[in-house]
């Protein structure tokens, strides 16, 4: 999920703790601060903390000016060739390529597990909002293949684009079974994610702030498990109890628009909805089923409406 | 007669706005605030300002300006080679040579904006509002704690990209967004200076942050522009990209909803609304991105004034509906649909001004050039500080630039300029910016 929707997620958390809506009322924002902020708080660990200090063994830095697919796929084969021969984790770190005025060269890693390969295969030019930069056409040498010597056991996505920013970092990992298994970018969704450290973090706030904040931190460290867990890569839930990510459901991409959307969208009304209840006098009747109504049912169905007719006239 | 009255008042207003929303820095806001001294004026020598001439002036103003300010923002902001990474789409545009093609593209979004606000946000205002105003009674103020939260909290560092792992790393990538940070505190000390203890004179005590703003958003973009000596393209007026309708009604989508939340909840800005409606909508393709800037700009500014006038909770948003406020208290359903009637005819005359306008300052930059516009801007602003708020204006803007210019030279966010009325106004609504100022000093 995109860092608002853990963020609106949190705050939608406090709103459910009554007293964080009483004291809010009274002019205290301290539980609604707190519930975005430790909504964010694990991205935040990881992508501005826990990134730059997570070493690799093995850095693939390709040149701008002559691109080579073969030397990319030679080092990531090697990581794992590293790996499967000396029963420990090897990581290796891909670095982006930018080639202009916000321009990347954007290419790929794929690990065929049948052929037992890396492949790399170099794309498009893009700009740093992933979009492809009109006329750029793949550099000549654009694909190559590495053998490696074992089998991958892949627990995440076979292929890997690299483009902006930060490039990734895959952490080989050996298996009991004598595969070797890449883990993309292993310091995110580690200790941060933990509903154990939630816990610990809304203990922490229990002692500076009171109950209620311990309830607001933990709600808020849960959705954002929660949230995490639709997707692909989840999370590791109960570390330091099980340190390896706990495979997500697999029921949306975290950059999807319409799940981002949607899940930002909901929260607000869970948040309006609880401080709709908190109001003098409450809800009136059929307050809520309004709610539903105009919140819930009528953009429901005016998305569907609106997919079909983009579908059936190709807009 | 009444009706020819407020057509002609829409044509004045949205011609005035259109002209002067071409020159660079220069806000509506500064133009309404001298508009409404000479209302005043006006009015304590016994001549009566009519409905029928103020609201639908007013609405011309506002929707001219919205709609096209975005020339001078797109056109004259050309980034160099150091603003790599932080290229916004207009600029990108630039200097491919298609500016005119952003400006099309954000003015479609305005026209969304505009459509949204008379066909689904005006109907359903009168009834909706008064229960929102209800549920969010006393929650603004941490709904605005909780954005400048996610504002901070969302600049992800842009730097330590290479090298072996470690502290080395960790302070490259942290320069970008420590200098946020830093911005965001100074820019909010400097909010809190001005409000609590503000050097201005009384007597133009509504420009009171007038200076700090020019220094912090328009003087760096100038200067930039002054000492980079970057070289823009020619531009073209063909439109190469075919905008589909899907690209339209997302960017419009997003747009509106980004300058709804912004026009609604005090003192968040359109680029906040746009901000947040972005990570939302997960905003990614250029073309829709300012599509939806156009939107959240028009939403933000047009629907603040609108709000004013909504019967029965005439909601006070935005510098606009505040200098409204001084003179004059909307009462009537008919003050309502004379503003959303002049919003329409006005919302058609400035979209008729968009190409001939774009043509105009295009023919400008290539025959007096980008350096020199911006020089004229530069004077022209500066000139225009001094003439309002005298020398010590003059000196808040000095600050305030030195301010602005660290997101400029460091890659950040210039949103985090808004520190300046974020931080002290957050402070305020929870009861705590005086105790906060009596801490600095200032009380």
């Amino acid at each position: 999920m995109k860092g608002i929707a853990h963020f609106v997620a949190g705050v939608a958390a406090a709103s459910c703790v009554p007293e964080a809506v009483r004291a809010a009322s009274e002019g205290n924002p301290t539980y609604f601060i707190l519930g975005g902020v430790f909504g964010l708080l694990p991205d935040t660990i990881d992508f501005k903390f826990s990134r730059y200090f997570y070493s690799h063994d093995i850095e693939v830095t390709p040149d701008p000016i002559a691109p080579d697919a073969q030397y990319i796929a030679d080092r990531v084969a090697e990581a794992i060739n590293r790996a499967h021969a000396s029963g420990e984790s090897v990581r290796v770190k891909l670095n982006t390529v930018p080639v202009g005025l916000d321009q990347w060269q954007q290419y790929e890693v794929a690990f065929d597990v049948a052929a037992r390969t890396v492949a790399v295969r170099y794309g498009p030019v893009v700009d740093t909002g992933q979009n492809l930069i009109p006329g750029s056409e793949p550099p000549p040498n654009a694909e190559a293949v590495a053998p490696v010597d074992c089998e991958v056991r892949i627990e995440y996505l076979s292929s890997t684009q690299v483009d902006i920013f930060d490039g990734p970092v895959f952490s080989m990992d050996p298996t009991d079974d004598g595969r070797v298994s890449p883990g993309f970018i292993p310091w995110h969704r580690a200790w941060s994610h933990s509903l154990v450290i939630g816990v610990l973090f809304g203990l922490i706030g229990g002692v500076i702030w009171d109950i209620w904040a311990t309830a607001v931190i933990f709600g808020a460290s849960a959705m954002h498990a929660l949230f995490d867990q639709l997707g692909y890569m989840g999370s590791a839930l109960f570390y330091p109890f099980h340190s390896r990510r706990m495979s997500g459901l697999k029921l949306m991409h975290s950059g999807e628009a319409l799940a981002n959307l949607t899940a930002v969208w909901f929260c607000c009304l869970l948040t309006f909805w609880n401080l709709w209840r908190a109001v003098p006098g409450g809800i009136p009747p059929n307050g809520t089923r309004v709610l539903i109504l105009y919140g819930m049912v009528l953009p429901t169905l005016t998305i569907t409406v609106y997919r079909r007719i983009r579908k059936r006239f190709a807009w | 007669m009444i009706a020819l009255l407020v057509v002609l008042s829409t044509l004045c207003g949205t011609l005035l706005a259109s002209l002067l929303a071409c020159v660079p820095s220069l806000h509506i806001y500064n133009v309404m605030g001298l508009l409404v001294m000479l209302g005043h004026a006006l009015t304590g020598q016994g001549i009566e300002l009519q409905p029928e001439i103020v609201i639908p002036f007013a609405a011309g103003l506002m929707v001219g300006y919205s709609m096209l300010n975005t020339l001078p923002s797109v056109l004259l902001a050309a980034p160099d080679e150091s603003a790599m990474f932080t290229v916004l789409p207009g600029q990108k545009f630039l200097m491919q040579g298609r500016g005119y093609e952003a400006v099309i593209m954000t003015t479609i979004g305005g026209m969304v904006g505009l459509m949204a606000l008379l066909f689904i946000v005006a109907p359903i205002a009168p009834r909706l509002l008064p229960v929102t105003q209800k549920v969010f009674r006393g929650h603004t103020h941490w709904i605005l704690w909780t954005v400048i939260a996610f504002m901070l909290m969302s600049e992800w560092p842009k730097g330590g990209r290479l090298g072996r792992s470690g502290w080395t790393k960790f302070l490259d990538s942290w320069k970008t967004t420590g200098a946020g940070l830093v911005t965001f505190g100074l820019s909010g000390l400097l909010g809190f200076v001005l409000i609590f203890r503000t050097p201005i004179a009384p007597d133009v005590a509504f420009q009171n942050l007038m200076p700090a703003f020019v220094g912090l958003f328009a003087v760096p973009w100038l200067l930039l522009n002054i000492c980079t000596n970057v070289h823009v393209p020619s531009q073209s007026m063909q439109i190469e990209t075919h905008l589909k309708m899907d690209d339209v009604l997302r960017g419009g989508f997003a747009g509106t909803l980004g300058g709804g939340f912004a026009a609604y909840f005090p003192v968040v800005t359109g680029g906040v609304g746009g901000l947040l409606a972005g990570h939302a909508t997960a905003l990614r393709n250029d073309r829709v991105f300012l599509v939806s800037q156009g939107a959240s700009k028009f939403v933000y500014y047009v629907g603040g004034l609108m709000l004013f006038f909504v019967p029965g909770v005439s909601i006070r948003r935005g510098g606009g509906a505040a200098l409204m406020r001084s003179i004059m208290t909307p009462q009537t359903d008919y003050e309502y649909y004379l503003m959303l009637g002049a919003m329409a005819i006005a919302g058609v005359l400035s979209l008729l001004m968009v190409g001939p306008l774009t043509r105009g300052m295009l023919w400008l930059i290539g025959r007096v050039g980008y350096r020199r516009i911006s020089m004229a801007a530069l004077l022209l602003i500066v000139g225009l500080v001094v003439a309002i708020t005298g020398l010590t204006g003059l000196a808040v803007m000095v600050v305030a630039t030195g301010i602005g210019l660290m997101p400029v030279l460091y890659g950040s966010r210039r949103m985090n300029c808004l520190g300046v009325i974020m931080l002290p106004m957050a402070c305020n609504m929870s009861g705590v910016g005086s105790t906060v100022a009596g801490w600095l000093g200032l009380l």
